[in-house]
């Protein structure tokens, strides 16, 4: 565990070079490490305890220093040690050995009590392939590389983190000497010696209810395994970890069970924990954050992974995180927490983080390349229980989407009088669910702003019929043009020309736009028309009907449809402004925002010339319309229009969606060309919920420093008001 | 696919010229009236053969309204051959053509081949600018000309076929540096290496098309 105390400890724990061999080699990919040989003896399969003069000789094929289990999501509580694979006759056996308290100790740094237990706990002294049930490896887009691995018996380890990288070379080791089957329902689960007998297996709902994770069951079912020495010793040295230790602790039922596809996932949700990792990278993120994290938890009981424990550390997470009510975006909220942070630290303590810091630094130059490789999954993040409160504003990724809000739970947001009370509550929700479509018509008005949400029922309906008549007067002044007056005004007949010509281009594969002489046709052009009188300075723009084909579809009546328009275009028009200083203003903030949190990816863009980021262009002009199916686009802009996390929630998603294919970018040398039609040829292929829970993240975890990166006044936030400005120029 | 070279066009013009149309036409070859307007840059590419050789055309067909036109310019580096359109039965579209082409003579290589095409000319009904207008503009700007119709096909396949014909011709004669990818053009299987700058080998680079 970490080399420094406190604050600084989860760094420390990653450059602790004295703790792991030497950085250059832990970083690199990890090979097959042919170990002297030595001897031992094996026992019965699966269960090996080996003495010293056996005749046996066992081999270490592969090792991989800093894979960690986490039991919560705080990054101190990490609990980090050595992976191996180790050969013996024609059995191949997995040991992850935590490093030890004393080595710690040793080097004058103080551990929790707590990590202690839990490091007997976690530990996986050897467990045999053929107990093995099936890996899956996860490779989130930003976040550490990982595995489950669930037993036969129905248990399942928690998942083991590689800090460093190596899960390739750890599931390539293993196919060297198991059979090791791709799952055909998801290419990132390997089944281990499958036996493809269906009627073998089976779901019961027996089977789950036993299901617990193997850390948490070994001490009471089980005696607990015999401590050996080699616990309280720096396990670096490879000789000093005998062989002896290498019984198997794995809690075993009589019956062995067949477990199904769908068992392993529901294995896997349980052996899921709550972390909070952070890596090379962040340091561009808040130290503070993240030390005062840790630094906050130290006087607590550690938090063990058990459903109702789940949720207490989702608490604690949302003292961090939660936004305020009086804020929209939950910025304030991080800060306050920094705040909170930085008045805990103790001078010395600061002091120490600023030397990390500084000695941090001086490691990266040495860690670039390393970094590079592993920047894509090593944007530390983090991850809570599955299946734990829906309205957590943290992000879990696997989590289901809560379903969307309907008519009776919208009914509960409004007093008596149709009142949103809690706007903050209102947004969360749809940000988190989305809407059901025969809710969206009210619902959209709202999140559009053309609705207050302290407005009442009778308001509402006061508004609705106002709004109506000034429709009709905007419309009559230009439906009363004459032919004969439009002969002598160009500037009308090309206005309503560039209108025409575009409606009859926007989704007419849509039913509801489909075929000759479509009358939602004719709407969309005499709502455009009549935007273009309203808002003559900006006029009619390419674009302007991607935006609105979606909101007339859904609001359906005419005036409504303009009004909500209109709304939308007071955040948007500066994307159509002629000077395309809203859209630079955008994509210079993207740019920033990949600086911040995928540097290599940003000094890849830069060498090839790619810095003007124009290939997120069409996402952010009509906001990814073109991107998704047109139901994923009305579940999409509800999103966005929550402004629940950001108002900039679609930047950060240009971010998440490049972070995601950051490998192929760089791997192909993709330059400005060939990276503008790979990116145009993603439309229709981009997965909405795994971009939008990807995005979350992302958000949540930039925190103020993406804020940062988007100036005041950046679109679509409404323009800056200035009480004294004169009036524009004309 | 192996080819010989590869050509990289942009199709240019004014918004609703047919852009989209004529490159749907010549890749698909089919019409379709009901397609989305272009924001951005959008892509297509198809085989040809020229003096036996196989050649594969890269297309990027642009947005044609003027707000986008900052970006628009960003896609003419490295285009080999470029499709000016304008449509024959909107004059404006005809007027447009000096600042496209000075966009054009401004942001792609000075070598770059351009084809001024007035499109729809199924709607000789309602046109609005003669042939003669189209081909005088084109002599006095160095273009090849052609009135196609995106509707009908005609001419589609020799408005593409001419220009990469015309860019073999140079490949041929030397102009280009094809190592330099600069202008537009790959040079595919490692045999038609060789090929590029002054090497020998016929030149009889048409295609059979008719032409201007
Ligand atoms: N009759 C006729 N109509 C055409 C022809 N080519 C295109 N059109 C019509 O003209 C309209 C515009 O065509 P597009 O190909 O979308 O125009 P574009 O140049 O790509 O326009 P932008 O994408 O806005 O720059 C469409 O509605 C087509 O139906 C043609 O050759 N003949
Ligand atoms: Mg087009």
């Amino acid at each position: 565990m970490g080399g420094q105390s406190g604050p600084t400890m989860d760094s420390g724990d990653f450059f602790d070079q004295s703790e792991f061999v030497p950085s250059s080699k832990s970083n690199a990919p990890s090979k097959p490490v042919q170990d002297r040989s030595s001897s031992s003896s094996g026992n019965e399969a699966g269960k090996m305890v080996v003495g010293n003069g056996s005749p046996d000789s066992y081999k270490v094929v592969f090792i991989k220093d800093n894979v960690s289990v986490h039991p919560t999501q705080n990054a101190s509580e990490r609990i980090s040690g050595r992976l191996r694979l180790i050969k013996q006759g024609a059995s191949l056996f997995m040991t992850w050995i935590p490093y030890t308290v004393q080595g710690a100790a040793r080097r004058g740094t103080s551990i929790m009590k707590s990590t202690e237990k839990d490091r007997n706990l976690y530990t996986i002294r050897a467990v045999s392939l053929a107990e093995m049930r099936s890996i899956r490896r996860h490779t989130p887009p930003f976040g550490l590389q990982y595995v489950i691995i669930v037993l036969t018996s129905g248990l399942a380890f928690p998942p083991l983190y590689f800090h460093t990288g190596g899960v390739r070379e750890f599931l390539s080791t293993l196919r060297n000497h198991a059979l090791l089957v791709r799952s055909n329902d998801d290419s990132n689960v390997y089944l281990v010696n499958d036996v493809q007998d269906p009627l073998q297996r089976s779901l019961t709902s027996l089977e789950l209810t036993e299901v617990t994770p193997v850390s948490v069951i070994t001490p009471a079912a089980e005696p607990p395994p015999v401590v050996t020495k080699e616990d309280d010793v720096e396990p670096v040295p490879e000789e000093s970890i005998t062989s002896s230790s290498m019984h198997t602790s794995v809690y075993r039922q009589g019956v062995r069970r067949e477990a199904s596809r769908e068992i392993i996932n529901v294995l896997e949700k349980f052996s899921m924990v709550t972390k909070f990792a952070r890596d090379t990278t962040a340091h561009l993120f808040g130290e503070s954050r993240f030390l005062g994290n840790s630094e906050m938890d130290l006087d607590r009981a550690p938090m063990r992974l058990r459903n109702d424990d789940a949720s207490k550390s989702n608490i604690e997470f949302q003292t961090l995180n939660r936004p305020q009510e009086s804020n929209s975006d939950g910025k304030e909220a991080v800060a306050k927490g920094e705040d909170e942070t930085h008045r805990r630290l103790t001078g010395v303590e600061k002091e120490k983080i600023e030397r990390g810091e500084k000695e941090k630094k001086e490691e990266k130059e040495e860690k670039k390349k390393s970094a590079e490789e592993e920047a894509a999954t090593n944007v530390g993040t983090f991850e809570l229980v599955d299946g734990t409160q829906n309205d957590s504003p943290a992000l879990v990724w696997g989590r289901a989407r809560p379903p969307p809000l309907g008519h009776e739970e919208w009914a509960t947001f409004l007093d008596s009088e149709g009142r949103v009370v809690d706007p903050k509550a209102l947004k969360k929700r749809v940000f988190h669910g989305g809407v059901e479509p025969n809710l969206r018509p009210e619902l959209w008005k709202f999140l559009l702003g053309h609705y207050k949400f302290d407005s009442t029922y009778a308001e509402r309906e006061a508004l609705v019929a106002l709004k109506r008549e000034e429709y009709k007067v905007l419309q009559t002044q230009w439906k009363t043009v004459s032919e004969d007056q439009a002969r002598r005004f160009a500037k009308f007949r090309e206005r309503k020309h560039r209108v025409e010509k575009d409606v009859v281009r926007t989704d007419r594969t849509i039913p509801f736009y489909e075929g000759d002489d479509n009358k939602n046709v004719d709407i969309l052009r005499d709502i455009l028309v009549t935007y273009s009188f309203y808002n003559f300075d900006l006029g009619y723009c390419q674009g302007m009907s991607d935006l609105l084909s979606p909101i007339l579809h859904v609001v359906v009546e005419e005036s409504e449809a303009f009004w909500c328009f209109a709304a939308l275009m007071e955040r948007m028009a500066p994307n159509f402004h002629r000077d395309q200083a809203g859209m630079q203003a955008q994509l210079s903030a993207v740019s920033k925002l990949v600086q911040l949190l995928d540097n290599p990816l940003h000094d890849y863009f830069k060498q090839n010339d790619c810095l003007n980021y124009f290939f997120c262009f069409r996402w952010i002009l009509i906001c990814f319309k073109r991107e998704f199916d047109y139901n994923d686009v009305l579940r999409l802009w509800e999103v966005l229009w929550s402004h629940y996390l950001s108002e900039h929630f679609h930047l950060y998603m240009c971010v998440a969606i490049l972070k995601r294919h950051r490998r192929k970018i760089m791997d192909e040398q993709m330059e400005f060309d060939t990276l503008l039609k790979f990116i145009n040829e993603l439309s229709g292929h981009i997965e909405l919920e795994s971009t939008l829970r990807d995005t979350e993240a992302l958000c949540l975890f930039a925190g103020e420093k993406g804020t940062a990166c988007i100036p005041p006044g950046t679109p679509p936030s409404l323009p800056v008001v200035e009480v004294d400005a004169f009036p524009m120029s004309l | 696919m192996s080819y010989a070279y590869l050509f990289k066009y942009i199709i240019i013009g004014d918004t609703g010229v047919g852009k989209s149309c004529l490159l749907l036409q010549f890749t698909d070859k089919r019409f379709q009236p009901v397609h989305d307007l272009t924001i951005g840059v959008e892509f297509g590419a198809r085989m040809i053969t020229i003096d036996n050789k196989p050649i594969k055309l890269q297309i990027w067909d642009t947005a044609g309204q003027e707000s986008f036109r900052s970006i628009t310019r960003s896609y003419y580096r490295g285009a080999a051959g470029a499709l000016l359109v304008y449509d024959i039965t909107r004059r404006e579209t005809f007027n447009h053509l000096t600042s496209w082409l000075e966009d054009a003579r401004q942001h792609a290589n000075s070598n770059m081949t351009i084809m001024l095409i007035g499109n729809k000319c199924d709607l000789a009904h309602r046109r609005a600018v003669s042939t003669e207008e189209g081909e005088q503009f084109a002599k006095e700007n160095g273009l090849v000309f052609m009135e196609t119709s995106a509707k009908t096909a005609q001419n589609v396949e020799d408005a593409f076929i001419n220009t990469a014909a015309k860019i073999y011709q140079k490949i041929e004669e030397g102009i280009f540096d094809v190592s330099n990818e600069s202008y537009g053009i790959k040079v595919g299987y490692s045999t038609w290496t060789a090929s590029g700058g002054t090497g020998g080998g016929n030149t009889s680079a048409q295609s059979g098309g008719c032409c201007s």
